[in-house]
């Protein structure tokens, strides 16, 4: 990935001068050493990438019955509009968004902050600490979220009760499994961003902070003034990595709830996947899989617009 | 030095990288298409066929724990095959059987599919398996019936073999029965069943059944309906609002309402909660025997076993949950050994009685059932003939269709019997409304 220079509020100068596309046109055909060495990826990406993907879209426009194959034109996407589960997974995935992003990645910002701070000390260990549950592996994560969250001695629960409040059903109560996906993907995945946002932050350099002392500002004004709204793109890259990972969200739900009770915590790619591997409806399974690709990539145009685009006034 | 990402790049990355994987995990050729079920040529174990070389067995838990026991048994009869049996774990058998029969290979030679799996198997892979018919339709009238059906498809094609079934009855806590005062032999109904739990929790303070009805059987129900003679659906039509369900999710309804169901998550919470003593009852098949002597051995003599409660007095007082067959399928190299293998475990008493001894593997072969140990007394019901309450059930069972979109339909009835249990909906409304999704969602129509 390309990671130029940070411009800074002051060297900001004009854009950067593009070569003319004549000049870059004019180069001579790519000789054959370069398509050896891009062969084996070529050739890797077009079997376990464009293949599927295309025989995906396809089988969208199928459905099976006996063994047979028909073509069922739009009729997989069409049920999708009358599916109330498939559309209960929307809403709940609305839900998700509406609420755990925006906490996330306030939780997030405020933690990246906190690191970055000079008198901080064992920084890295911090740190480590901070992302290492975005590496845990799922099973560990899936126990122990299990056994906190049990009903009856449950350590949440017991805390709860030595608090002298009464238990709660964490799992098994529709209202209150939303509560604990929305907890525990946060305690997932909040390490994760306070670590790509302290890396923006690393990258303002000291002088900025001097700068706007000397102007006068306070901590909170340098902050909202000076440095988020060069965190921007940073801000940006957190927010749709985390909406992309919301919609497509399946090993959090799946291995504490399997998308229940009654549904609550159900996501598009749970239905998706009991649709296709435990109904065997492969032809409507590719039709939500593709739903689910043009909502992300909607959404994600949608925030790239409204908050991408403000800083070039 | 500056980590800052472009917006453009962010974006771009961020899409590609992370939308599509979903894409091309679900696509999957378009293999495992029409076609018939082959059958298996040369002649049968004792006609002078011959076999040898190897096959691979897929099963789980104690079913392959037994079948591994057996096989040294079998290669010992047969020599110069092997048979090796892989424990693939219960977790993830399905989508592993589910990917091989699309892919058209990687499958093993015997595969271990419960009965009420394989109707939607057989229906989007006709081809997918063996027609066992020449070689095994002589067992027919061996095999308890409700199981026979299950393996047997259209143009009287047999598509594996039952292994064990799940008769039901009803597991009980002597302890709170007798502090209760209730007779466990007086629940002839499922009216009295609800009114001796009323008068259980009142002496004992136990609930009377454990219960997750957002599990994927939505609890109990389906045990209701195949003990009235159905499933969800009856001749290919939506049979999810019929009276007999409406008795079922009403009886269920009733039992929530009386505050006599302890809500417990899963199977791990219905062990756990028989353990603790939450509850004073436990309807449910006669495999749950294993389950409570090897978990549970500390409550030796505290449970005994009765039929299970009928909707009216004299209507039958069983059903059946869970059970598996054993089934070949077409991609097998290795047919021939692979039927002696089924055929050697499960149409011998002697292989039936040991693994219903040592695994509590119930057996579908009906002379296995004459067999004099079926009425002993055991010692963990306090010299109770539990096996010959099942043994008898055994042959009542209502058979029951069922059917390739059942998945469909219980991922519908959860939502309606969790609808029911946890948020006091009507019944009647539920199933109605349930039945009326199942039948747009699966283009069927409604049963009258």
């Amino acid at each position: 990935m390309a990671a130029p220079t940070a411009p800074t509020a002051l060297d900001r100068g004009p854009a950067p001068v593009r070569k003319p596309a004549a000049a870059r046109g004019g180069r001579r055909r790519p000789r054959l050493a370069a398509w050896i060495f891009a062969g084996p990826a070529a050739a890797l990406f077009a079997l376990f990438f464009a293949y599927p993907l295309g025989a995906s879209l396809l089988q969208s426009f199928t459905s099976e019955d006996a063994g047979t194959t028909r073509w069922v034109g739009l009729d997989q996407y069409r049920r999708m509009f009358d599916d109330p589960a498939f559309l209960k997974s929307l809403f709940n995935t609305g839900v998700i968004l509406a609420i755990q992003v925006p906490v996330m990645i306030g939780l997030g910002l405020a933690l990246a902050v906190l690191l970055n701070q000079s008198w901080l000390r064992f920084r890295g260990t911090w740190r480590a600490v901070y992302f290492l549950p975005a590496v845990t592996t799922l099973v560990a994560y899936a126990v122990v979220f299990q056994v906190l969250l049990k009903t009856d001695g449950g350590l949440v629960n017991q805390i709860l009760g030595a608090l002298g409040a009464g238990p709660v059903d964490w799992l098994n109560s529709p209202t209150w499994a939303r509560v604990s996906l929305i907890a525990s993907l946060t305690w997932r995945w909040t390490g994760y961003n306070a670590v790509i946002l302290l890396a923006g932050l690393q990258a303002i350099g000291k002088e900025q902070y001097e700068a706007a002392s000397i102007d006068g500002a306070g901590t909170v004004t340098t902050y909202l003034r000076v440095i988020l709204p060069q965190l921007r793109p940073v801000v940006l890259f957190c927010v749709i990595t985390s909406t992309i990972g919301t919609l497509q969200l399946f090993d959090e739900n799946y291995v504490l709830t399997r998308g229940g009770p009654d549904d609550a915590t159900l996501t598009p790619v749970v239905y998706l996947y009991k649709v296709g591997f435990q109904q065997l409806d492969f032809g409507y399974a590719a039709a939500i899989a593709w739903v689910v690709v043009a909502l992300i990539a909607a959404i994600s145009a949608l925030q790239y617009l409204v908050f991408g685009r403000e800083r070039r006034r | 030095m500056s980590t800052r990402p472009t917006r453009r790049a962010v974006l771009a990355t961020g899409l590609a990288a992370t939308a599509s994987p979903l894409l091309s995990g679900c696509a999957m050729g378009g293999v495992g298409g029409g076609g018939r079920a082959p059958e298996i040529d040369g002649k049968a174990d004792d006609k002078g066929g011959k076999v040898s070389g190897k096959i691979t067995v897929w099963s789980w838990d104690v079913a392959a724990k037994a079948m591994k026991r057996l096989a040294g048994d079998f290669e010992q009869r047969h020599p110069g095959t092997t048979v090796d049996v892989v424990d693939i774990g219960y977790d993830n058998a399905y989508d592993k059987i589910t990917i091989g029969l699309r892919g058209g290979t990687g499958l093993a030679d015997v595969l271990t599919v419960e009965g009420t799996h394989m109707p939607r198997y057989i229906a989007n892979f006709p081809a997918g398996f063996y027609d066992l018919m020449s070689l095994g339709g002589r067992y027919g009238g061996d095999f308890e019936r409700a199981a026979w059906h299950t393996v047997t498809g259209p143009g009287g094609k047999l598509f594996a073999l039952p292994w064990d079934i799940g008769p039901c009855a009803l597991y009980y806590r002597t302890d709170h029965f007798r502090a209760a005062g209730v007779d466990p032999r007086s629940l002839l109904t499922w009216d009295d069943y609800v009114k001796a739990g009323i008068r259980i929790k009142k002496a004992t303070g136990h609930k009377l059944i454990i219960q997750d009805p957002a599990d994927k059987d939505a609890g109990i129900f389906p045990m209701l309906l195949q003990q009235q003679g159905q499933h969800y659906f009856k001749g290919g039509r939506v049979a999810v609002d019929t009276p007999a369900a409406v008795k079922a999710l009403t009886l269920m309804k009733a039992l929530g309402d009386e505050g006599l169901v302890a809500y417990e998550r899963g199977w791990d919470g219905l062990v756990t909660g028989t353990k603790e003593g939450k509850a004073a009852t436990t309807p449910t098949a006669a495999w749950w025997t294993g389950t409570l002597t090897s978990e549970m051995p500390e409550l030796k003599g505290r449970f005994g076993v009765v039929p299970l409660p009928g909707f009216t007095a004299d209507s039958i007082r069983t059903s059946n949950v869970g059970g598996s067959t054993l089934a070949v399928p077409a991609q097998s190299k290795n047919p021939r050994l692979a039927w002696a293998f089924i055929e050697f475990l499960l149409t011998r008493k002697d292989n039936q009685i040991s693994m219903l001894k040592r695994e509590g593997l119930f057996p579908a072969y009906l002379p296995a059932l004459d067999d004099p140990h079926l009425s002993e007394r055991q010692d963990y019901f306090d010299g109770q003939r539990t096996l010959d309450v099942f043994a008898r059930l055994a042959r009542n069972i209502p058979p029951v269709e069922y059917d390739k979109d059942d998945a469909k339909a219980a991922d519908i009835m959860i939502s309606a019997v969790t609808g029911v249990m946890l948020h006091g909906r009507d019944p009647r409304r539920a199933l109605g409304s349930a039945a009326g999704q199942l039948a747009r969602a699966t283009g069927r129509k409604r049963a009258e």
